[in-house]
């Protein structure tokens, strides 16, 4: 498996490989255009889906990252690893979210993040 | 480590498992748990399972504390480097522990209707919380931290959303469930842009790295973006804002858990990855803390709600813990003393905050809203007992003398007294003192001014669990205030 993995890194054809900084470049677009979502939008599950995407471009940096760092004869897993638990973790979050969510909208029939407003002190 | 010598012999040592057991017990105890809810014979056993569980969790991190050869001899890092487990850990594990039990003895009285009838489900995930607190306070890995956060993360967000068919409830939990969401996103990226650079997510191999070369913007984006998802954690200024709301919305047994575990689990983190962190922080953090301090101090005078009041108390305690990391940053040879003075504080804090939720736990039994600072008045001659241990928590919130909040604030500011950063010290000294008049009135409130007879105050049916947990916090915030030789 690892050795397959190894001869697949080096295989690839080096003027279709896109470079390391373009890939980072991307996942800071992409977390940047989480981040705003997050601030700016006002419904819950436009919200929850920004996270969403600031999760995934942290996976891609940890992607961008392992092929920074593996060479043909090792290959750094620590970030693919990470990934996959932020996978997972995204996954239990997003259910919790949603079911939060979900009593939201029993109590107050609306998934407007405005209707958040019996705690202000 | 490189996963092709990947050797479960070699992970596994007998240190690896006495690391491990505190946690395994509590994760048997959660199976225990679930079993409970389906073999009914098993059901009337339920608390019983809980405490024991903790009990026998709390004996192997003593196990841990009294330092086994097998741990020492690799200064307590196992699993690869994954996990430490040192005496300091272990602190930390007991004051989780305990932290832990309180709430939940304070949670046994405290629902009712369907939330009591489905409580089980509410004591499992209750459970879960000190299991993540444990793996983030012995990281040594922003996987395993990750994994811990998370682990105590998601419980607390249903948790905190438990009423669920209260508003204000499901409002609480799904606002820390949205903020909460953010700052791991905001942890996830800045441990993703520092693999970048240094290809590694374990201390170790970070702390190799960075020897080799200066720390690059990349990696020090990467830094940054976790330094502020933790102090999102443990709601410092400028993230405290969604404190008060969360506080005050969730159940109040749960909100006690919050307020310490969090806390405490970040707090030992950040001292954990204290070489990440650029000694040029030392005066910024000093400066986050003592504006935090005054934020929750100031904002805690306006309010009427002792929910919210002493969420605000709880901001100005993250302030005041905090100081330890910019003193440890300043003199980085006081780092041990930083610990200690951050255990102590924090350990003090477990009872006293606890104690002050879970008295309002029982204050709000059966659906009465009785938050209000006024409902306290005249609650001297009706529960004087109550009132008294209310007092001593109020007070070592205050930082009188004799309580455990004084000896641990004492522990901090001398830490940065030792760190050459006296104007720091005595300015967060005097907030302290001007925090006075605010607990005072607490105090003052319920000895002084007579009862509403529009709203009595509920009546004397507390059950036995929560008078026990009441009178270990009190002798807990007595005790460390009078006697610190026993814990240091």
């Amino acid at each position: 498996m690892m050795a397959l993995l190894s001869a697949h890194l080096s295989a690839q054809a080096p003027e279709l490989a896109i470079s390391n900084d373009h890939l980072l470049a991307l996942a800071a677009i992409l977390f940047a255009i989480g981040v705003f979502g997050f601030l700016v939008r006002r419904n819950a599950i436009i919200v929850l889906a920004s996270v969403e995407l600031m999760l995934n471009a942290a996976n891609l940096t940890f992607l961008a990252g392992s092929r920074m760092h593996s060479t043909s004869e090792a290959l750094n897993l620590d970030g693919p690893v990470f990934a996959i638990f932020v996978i997972l973790v995204a996954a239990a979050e997003a259910a919790v979210g949603l079911a939060l969510v979900i009593a939201l909208y029993r109590l107050k029939l609306t998934v407007h993040l405005d209707a958040l407003n019996q705690l202000e002190g | 480590m490189n996963p092709n010598d990947l050797d479960f012999d070699l992970l596994l040592t007998p240190g690896a498992w006495t690391a491990l057991w505190p946690m395994i017990t509590i994760a048997l105890g959660l199976m225990m748990l679930l079993a409970a809810e389906v073999v009914s014979s098993l059901r009337p056993f339920r608390s019983i399972f809980f405490l024991a569980t903790l009990g026998v969790a709390a004996l192997f991190e003593l196990r841990i504390l009294a330092g086994p050869e097998s741990l020492t001899d690799t200064g307590g890092i196992v699993l690869g480097g994954a996990l430490v487990a040192d005496a300091t850990s272990a602190v930390w594990g007991l004051i989780f522990l305990i932290g832990t039990a309180l709430a939940f003895s304070y949670s046994t009285a405290y629902y009712s209707g369907s939330e009591a009838r489905y409580k089980d489900e509410h004591d499992i995930l209750m459970l879960t919380c000190p299991l993540g607190m444990m793996m983030m306070a012995g990281a040594q890995d922003l996987v395993v931290f990750f994994l811990g956060l998370e682990l105590l993360s998601i419980p607390l967000y249903i948790l905190a959303a438990y009423k669920r068919s209260d508003s204000k409830s499901v409002e609480a939990g799904l606002k820390y469930f949205l903020l909460g969401a953010f700052s791991s996103a905001l942890f996830v990226y800045g441990s993703a842009l520092l693999y970048a650079e240094l290809g590694s997510v374990s201390f170790g191999g970070a702390a190799a790295a960075l020897a080799e070369n200066e720390m690059g913007s990349l990696a020090m984006t990467g830094v940054g973006l976790i330094v502020a998802s933790i102090l999102f954690k443990i709601s410092v200024f400028p993230f405290h804002v969604w404190v008060p709301d969360v506080y005050q919305g969730s159940p109040t047994p749960v909100t006690a858990l919050m307020a310490t575990g969090t806390k405490a689990a970040a707090i030992a983190f950040l001292l954990n990855a204290f070489f990440l962190l650029p000694s040029s922080a030392a005066n910024l953090i000093a400066v986050l803390g003592i504006v935090t301090m005054a934020a929750g101090y100031f904002g805690a005078l306006v309010q009427d709600d002792l929910k919210r009041m002493l969420a605000y108390s709880g901001i100005a305690s993250a302030g005041t813990v905090i100081l330890v990391i910019a003193g440890a940053l300043a003199n980085p040879e006081s780092l041990d003393a930083a610990r200690t003075a951050a255990l102590y504080y924090i350990g003090a804090y477990v009872f006293t905050i606890t104690g002050a939720f879970g008295l309002i736990a029982l204050f709000e039994r059966d659906g009465q809203r009785f938050t209000r600072l006024t409902s306290l008045a005249g609650l001297a001659t009706k529960r004087p007992a109550m009132a008294a241990a209310m007092t001593i928590f109020v007070l070592s919130l205050g930082g009188i003398p004799a309580t455990g909040g004084f000896l641990g604030k004492w522990f901090v500011f001398s830490v940065l007294v030792n760190a050459n950063m006296i104007g720091f010290a005595v300015i967060g000294a005097v907030l302290s003192v001007i925090a006075l008049a605010f607990y005072l009135r607490i105090v003052i409130t319920m000895w002084m001014l007579p009862a509403d007879e529009a709203h009595p105050i509920p009546g004397a049916d507390r059950p036995l669990i929560a008078g026990v947990a009441t009178a270990v916090c009190v002798a807990g915030v007595i005790l460390t205030g009078i006697l610190p030789g026993l814990f240091i």
